[in-house]
């Protein structure tokens, strides 16, 4: 048989063996967090790729070297969930390098990094003043990870103290114009509702190319025909307005009336009114 | 627009807080949101009761203007 079609069997073979190899060992293999799944990673496939083109080498050793190097990363994961220890001697443990804003010269020496490196580390990060970092340590794949001072932290919403209303994963219901009746299910809707949602935005279904459901069930939708404009969903904002102006109406009614008794009922409902609004403005808000 | 008027839209205005918070409160996924917007739901039924009340007053008040 001609050596081409040994190559081409090879081929299949070896990708099939170590797409299997890959499964087994899972998403860690894919990532290479280890030092283990990072050596059994290259091996694995130079040995591959040697004996696919290497015809007068034997496939079934090949086939056998990385079963051997499989096997034995997976032992080494199983290990390792066993046992911290275990784990910490062959994955290794991060080394701190900068602490307080202060960088730890001996651990630095001790894994071999130059300052420059590890300033190229810190500017990948867009970090330029070491002095901004409280704490960083070197991870065991080489990559570094930098807490910065508190003062030097994007602001989030907890630093101002804003209440902020919880999410729930948006879910896709709408794909290529086919319903996804599992993730339609997730958000507690039906078709029923679906095909009434799209009515009310004056589309089909066939014409709906993407169409996701949020957490407060509001439908947004990609049309096929990028030229229609499909309306926003407006309905949280709108409401906040609603509110705010009805809160206004009822400050109006209080000081024009000259009954008394309904002055106050106006003025409590107001008050009413302003501390709703307030409730409702993390819901209601974009 | 007679004040009886001004108070009958803004009534209607609140019936339809109202309605728009409870249909929120049924669609949203999360349950504090759920929470927050059934209760605003009901403090809006209670206003939407003082109101009303307010409406009858106004109309026995002025009889012209009634059901304008």
């Amino acid at each position: 048989m001609p050596g081409w079609f040994f190559i081409i069997t090879r081929s299949l073979i070896f990708l099939l063996l170590l797409f299997i190899t890959t499964k087994i060992l899972g998403k860690k293999q894919i990532s290479e967090l280890s030092f283990f799944e990072y050596v059994a990673g290259i091996t694995i496939g130079s040995i591959a790729g040697e004996v696919v083109t290497g015809l007068e080498s034997n496939m079934y050793h090949g086939a056998l070297a990385i079963c051997v190097f499989g096997f034995i990363t997976f032992l080494v994961n199983f290990l390792s969930i066993k046992s911290k220890k275990f784990s910490d001697l062959v994955e290794g443990k991060g080394t701190v390098v900068i602490k307080d804003g202060k960088i730890l010269e001996n651990n630095l020496k001790k894994e071999k990094y130059t300052i420059d490196e590890l300033s190229a580390l810190l500017r990948a990060k867009d970090i330029f003043r070491v002095a901004d970092v409280e704490f960083a340590v070197l991870e065991p794949r080489g990559n570094l990870s930098a807490l910065l001072k508190k003062e030097n932290r994007p602001l989030t919403p907890k630093d101002l103290q804003m209440k902020m209303a919880k999410e729930k994963e948006p879910q896709t219901v709408i794909m290529d114009g086919n319903i996804m009746d599992e993730p339609l299910r997730c958000s507690g809707k039906g078709r029923g509702w679906l095909y009434t949602e799209l009515e009310k935005q004056g589309v089909t279904l066939d014409n709906v190319f993407f169409g996701q459901v949020d957490s407060y069930g509001e439908l947004t939708v990609d049309l096929y025909d990028d030229k229609i404009k499909v309306p926003q969903a407006a309905q949280r904002p709108l409401l906040l307005a609603t509110l705010k102006k009805t809160q206004a109406d009822l400050e109006i009614f209080s000081l024009s009336t000259d009954c008394d008794q309904s002055k106050a009922m106006y003025k409590k409902n107001a008050a009413i009114f302003e501390e709703t609004i307030e409730k409702l403005a993390p819901f209601l808000n974009g | 627009m007679t004040v009886s008027s001004n108070v009958k839209q803004c009534l209607s205005t609140i019936k339809g807080i109202e309605a728009q918070l409870s249909s929120l409160a049924l669609n949203s996924l999360d349950e504090e949101a759920k929470a927050v917007f059934h209760e605003t739901a009901l403090t809006m039924a209670d206003v939407k009761k003082d109101l009303q009340y307010r409406v009858l007053e106004l109309e026995r008040q002025e009889p012209q203007y009634q059901g304008s």
